[in-house]
């Protein structure tokens, strides 16, 4: 499993990464629009950069921002992929989580189902996509590094094995002691993600809930969809038998002397 | 006219506006025609149409329920209308689902992408495989008009039981996964409206609402075509909708309480009163009052009641589908007017085929005299082609055609022509020339203008050849392009610069004249120095001479064109390989360059609006 | 001015355009539709196809037909109905406005030749509308919309002529442009529902014609109630 881990405290908030990722992909330009949210992220923008305020005491080196770098989390076992109908979305062994553009029909569950809004659509387009971050697929099979990665100029963002990298973040933290929160964004929520993030600052921010949980949101379907073969054949039995029983017996009331015979 | 005939003039200029956006939705896209968003993917067309209008169609499984399994053989006379309002309505359902998914060509991917894990896989499959169920269990009726398909319909009446079963099986499963649709999203959807057992709670609603929905088509239908209300039949299922009510909101409640979210219900917030509203008028309501048997058998409570309960549950379908969901994804969306006429054009069409269906088959015990049978019917004459046609086989069709044709042609005429094709961009404001050359746009849309020079666009652009380059005498293109239409390359070159950044409206305000020379082409080119407004991009003494200070952007220069040079100086500087390294200066960046006023970074659009001075008074010095 | 120009150009060019449209697609298969239940109904069902044919064509392409009595006003419409298509269909300032509205193009007429077809449409659709006033057969024959068309339908390539020379009221092109627009937008809307419908129906009403005579006897006795002509002979 790939991963790539943010040390929130060393973003400059350059957007090497932003334009990168255009360049990496060959995003278009992106002129502003009504539908997009606030923060930066779009169809044509799979990568963004959200500047937080710090509190004057926790500033450190006089830094009043910080800046965390938004994009889809990969999550392990991601939301997205769980419920898309016809698996246009899918994990790769890698853990990136991508896009089949010849399967998807537009339903647009995917942008729903995800527990940190990443999912974009092209609503511009006649033929629209949906768009979201996919760990440079291509370029990570080749056994490159993802864009952003590659060109971010303090090493901020790092990629790596997910293993190795959850290490080196608790490393991180063990070895400044009082300077990160004690906890690697990413390494359980929703089951855990691929991004991961060490902060000095609280990230709740980057999902719609701020304490998002362990359990990974394909198992809150999972049990509903497990009962599904269980719940038709037992109202089809249940129905069937109600039947036969209402049958019966309004046979028995037509003729009481022979309530064996079938008319 | 009667009744029959006004609703149904009503319905085909409902339908006709609603062909004429949906024509609009299919050609330009979900973008420029709905409100729909990132951050509410699903509007209108899911919460109404797709979840509420499967829960509306409840009546067919049902009724046959009813019939054939529980053998109430009172209720026959309205099994087939009840089939065909369920048949009806899924198909509506569908053809919604045409218009609200993006690739609509694609829907049949389902047939042969499977992902058994998602909930919507199976209610796809579900609605395909129940429509086809309910079209065999109502098409013996069409099937009686003629003799000929005689062998045919006994074919599937014999297999009318198993079709019933299978109907049931698969209603009590795509119901209830509905619910289940909603389950991976506990983070966005409010506590009041989620819960585990959502799948169990939209399958006894749907019993409830099924139950309800066979009511209002009879009293409606009755009241139109001025046939006998079944008020003996209504008032029995009315009675039972109170059982089926009371559980639902038993469970529903006892679940709220179990998950400790009872103290929601009465905090104030828009979320409890939306659920107040809910489980008042759609569930306590109408069960004390078909619990009163005087109102279960007068035929205005029944109204009351039934129209209640469908207007609760529906609103509980919106609610769930993503209404109560707004106050956490902080969006507020409406459906914009062309997604509410699609909705209502949908519908329209369904009861328009419904009330063909009741006047050409048996789907009454005693049809309905045909309303447009007049006794004192005329061969009609043909005044374009001067001939005599006889009498027509529909009659009102010239009437129909024509409230069709001009409802059509009036949403072609107020579809925003021009708005539409710049796709969720607000339109350019421009000011009228006064009396001279200079015209004003405002192309970022921010309250500053910028002078355009007509005069001097049309020289630079080939004389009396160019006025089709920019103004269209059919479509006022003129008032509505920005000027990046032809000013491609601002974008195109500065995609790092942030060309948006520095003078959309989230970020700064500066009007093109303030970077690029006046009179010259708007290119990268044109544009000033970075470092004539960025005056600390080199700091006091600094040895560095940027010999290409045209860069496009800060960004870039320190990033792409200064770094490289550095590196480049490095090989030849002995020492200063460490510049190379923005680490090594961003160490000693002193804090004032990352406040937010400050020009390093003060205008990307997250930040406070920093008003670039200058651009009031640019405006009055160009006047 | 400008905003009844942009009103022009935009909605009630749409609106109308739509009427038209839709207008004619629905009177041809309201048509068609009424041929088919007049066949269905048809007492005598031995149907000259190839006869109807024959006449339609004959009055598609009235070379023939064009000098039987009237020699003069046959060349007359005919000439009047060459420049009435062919100018709004191919005139090169139309075809743009397609080509920016709809991203179509199409051939163009060169300038010189539309404004000759547009002379021509104006001179000879006065030369019609003289016809109709001045002959007493044809103004007896005539009704009020068919002495009215020929005049309406010239207005729009008056002001046309008008607003593409601008050498001759260069004040007043934005007047001019609106008078253009708005003519030719009421014929757009009253088209599909006056007898200029012909321009989609003509190829049909020769079979049409032949059908509706073909009834069963019994239904020429309602036809001549409803017509008011009881005893009159077909």
């Amino acid at each position: 499993m790939k991963a790539i881990l943010t040390d929130v405290t060393k973003c400059i908030g350059c957007l090497e990464c932003v334009s990168a990722c255009k360049s990496a992909n060959r995003l278009p330009m992106d002129i502003p629009r009504l539908w997009q949210k606030n923060d930066g992220l779009s169809a044509y923008n799979w990568t963004s950069i959200l500047p937080k305020p710090l509190l004057p005491e926790t500033g450190n080196g006089g830094q009043r921002f910080r800046y965390i770098r938004k994009q889809c989390r990969h999550c392990l076992e991601p939301a997205c992929a769980s419920a898309c109908p016809v698996g246009a979305l899918h994990q790769t062994t890698l853990g990136a989580v991508v896009y089949d553009s010849d399967k998807c029909l537009g339903c647009r569950y995917c942008m729903m189902a995800c527990p940190y809004g990443i999912p974009r659509y092209d609503w511009e387009s006649p033929v629209p996509y949906v768009r979201k971050c996919i760990l440079c697929f291509e370029r990570i099979s080749e056994g490159k590094e993802p864009a952003c990665t590659e060109v971010c100029p303090t090493k901020a963002t790092i990629f790596g094995e997910r293993e190795a990298l959850i290490q080196e973040a608790h490393e991180r933290i063990k070895s400044n002691q009082g300077k990160y929160i004690n906890k690697v964004f990413g390494e359980h929520e929703v089951g855990g993600t691929s991004v991961l993030y060490i902060s000095d600052i609280d990230l709740d921010f980057l999902a719609y809930k701020s304490n998002l949980g362990t359990r990974p949101l394909p198992q809150t379907t999972a049990a509903a969809m497990k009962s599904v073969p269980v719940a038709f054949v037992g109202m089809g039995a249940f129905m069937y038998g109600l039947h036969w029983i209402i049958k019966r017996r309004s046979e028995r009331q037509e003729n009481p002397e022979k309530p064996e015979e079938k008319v | 006219m009667n009744r029959v005939q006004a609703a149904k003039s009503i319905l085909w200029v409902v339908v006709g506006f609603a062909a004429a956006v949906g024509i609009t939705r299919m050609i330009y896209g979900l973008g420029a025609t709905t409100n729909l968003n990132d951050a509410t993917p699903w509007g209108l067309w899911i919460g109404f149409d797709v979840m509420a209008g499967v829960a509306l169609a409840a009546g067919g499984f049902v009724i046959t329920a009813i019939v054939y399994i529980m053998k109430r053989e009172e209720f026959r006379p309205i099994v087939k209308p009840a089939v065909l309002t369920a048949f009806l309505g899924y198909i509506a359902v569908i053809i919604s689902l045409l218009f609200d998914l993006g690739l609509p060509w694609n829907i049949w991917h389902m047939l042969i992408f499977w992902n058994p894990h998602s909930p919507l896989f199976e209610v796809g499959w579900c609605v395909m495989l129940y429509t086809t169920v309910l079209l065999l269990e109502f098409s013996p009726v069409p099937l009686e008009a003629s003799s000929r398909y005689a062998k045919i319909r006994t074919f599937l009446l014999r297999f009318r039981f198993p079709l019933v079963m299978l109907g049931i099986m698969l209603s009590t499963l795509h119901q209830s996964s509905l619910g289940s649709l909603f389950l991976i999203m506990p983070y966005k959807s409010y506590p009041l409206w989620y819960s585990d057992i959502l799948p169990i709670l939209f399958f006894i609603s749907a019993v409830a609402l099924g139950l309800m929905m066979i009511t209002l088509e009879s009293l409606v239908t009755s009241h139109l075509y001025r046939r006998q209300v079944e008020t003996e039949l209504l008032s029995k299922l009315a009675r039972a909708s109170v059982w089926v009510l009371s559980i639902y909101v038993l469970t529903k409640l006892t679940e709220i309480v179990i998950a400790g979210e009872s103290s929601l219900i009465f905090n104030g917030s828009w979320e409890s009163i939306l659920f107040i509203v809910e489980i008042t008028i759609g569930v306590l309501a109408p069960i004390v009052i078909f619990s009163i048997p005087q109102f279960r058998r007068s035929q205005k409570w029944l109204w009351a009641g039934s129209v209640m309960v469908v207007f609760g549950m529906v609103f509980n379908r919106i609610n769930v589908g993503g209404l109560t969901m707004m106050g956490i994804t902080g969006d507020s969306y409406f459906p914009s007017w062309m997604e509410i006429s699609i909705s209502a054009g949908v519908v329209s069409a369904a009861v328009l085929v419904f009330f063909f269906a009741v006047e050409r088959f048996h789907v009454w015990e005693t049809p309905p005299r045909h309303p447009e049978a007049e006794p004192t019917s005329r061969p009609r004459f043909d005044r374009v082609s001067q001939v005599w046609l006889g009498a027509p086989s529909v009659a009102g069709r010239t009437k129909y055609s024509l409230a069709f044709l001009f409802s059509f042609a009036v949403a072609v005429a107020i579809v925003p022509g021009n708005e539409i094709q710049s796709k969720g961009a607000v339109t350019v404001p421009t000011m009228p020339a006064r009396g001279g050359d200079t015209l004003f746009i405002d192309g970022n849309r921010d309250l500053y203008g910028v002078a355009f020079k007509h005069e001097m666009h049309i020289s630079q652009n080939g004389q009396k050849q160019s006025c089709v380059l920019c103004h269209h005498m059919n479509i006022p293109m003129d008032k509505q392009s920005g000027c990046y239409r032809c000013h491609k390359s601002m974008y195109q070159e500065s995609d790092a610069f942030g060309h948006q950044w520095h003078s959309s409206p989230r970020g700064g305000n500066i009007a093109c004249v303030q970077c690029h020379e006046d009179g010259r082409e708007r290119t990268a080119a044109s544009a000033k120095k970075c470092d004539n407004c960025h005056r600390d991009l080199l700091p006091d003494g600094a040895r560095i001479k940027h010999e290409r200070n045209i860069a496009p952007s800060y960004v870039d220069a320190m990033h792409r064109l200064c770094v490289d040079c550095h590196k480049e100086k490095a090989l030849t500087l002995e020492g200063k390989g460490d510049l190379a390294r923005c680490a090594r200066c961003h160490e000693t960046v002193p804090p004032e360059y990352m406040s937010p006023g400050a020009p390093l970074l003060g205008n990307r659009p997250y930040f406070n609006r920093v008003m670039m001075p200058g651009a009031e008074s640019l405006l009055k010095a160009d006047d | 001015m400008q905003t009844l120009l942009e009103l022009a150009q935009g909605p009630l060019f749409r609106l109308t355009f739509a009427i038209m449209a839709l207008g004619l697609l629905r009177i041809l298969i309201l048509d068609i539709w009424g041929a088919v239940e007049a066949y269905r109904k048809a007492g005598d069902k031995n149907i000259p196809w190839g006869q109807a044919f024959r006449k339609s064509l004959a009055w598609l392409f009235p070379v023939g037909k064009a000098f039987g009595s009237r020699p003069v006003y046959s060349l007359f419409s005919i000439l009047f109905h060459i420049g009435l298509i062919l100018v709004p269909l191919f005139l090169f300032a139309h075809v743009e406005l397609w080509k920016s509205g709809i991203g179509l193009g199409w051939v163009t007429l060169p300038k010189d030749w539309a404004d000759y077809l547009t002379l021509s449409t104006i001179i000879f659709g006065l030369a019609l509308f003289i016809g109709r006033v001045a002959f007493r057969a044809s103004s007896f024959l005539s009704r009020k919309q068919d002495i009215i068309w020929p005049l309406a339908l010239i207005v729009p390539f008056i002001t046309g002529y008008i607003c593409a020379n601008t050498g001759i009221a260069p004040a007043g092109y934005q007047f001019f442009m609106l008078i253009h627009i708005l003519s030719a937008e009421l014929i757009f809307a009253l088209l599909p529902f006056t007898k200029i419908a012909h321009c989609v129906l003509m190829p049909l009403s020769q079979f049409v014609a032949t059908l509706a005579w073909r009834f069963p006897p019994d239904t020429d006795e309602p036809v001549a109630i409803s017509l008011n002509k009881k005893g009159v002979p077909v």
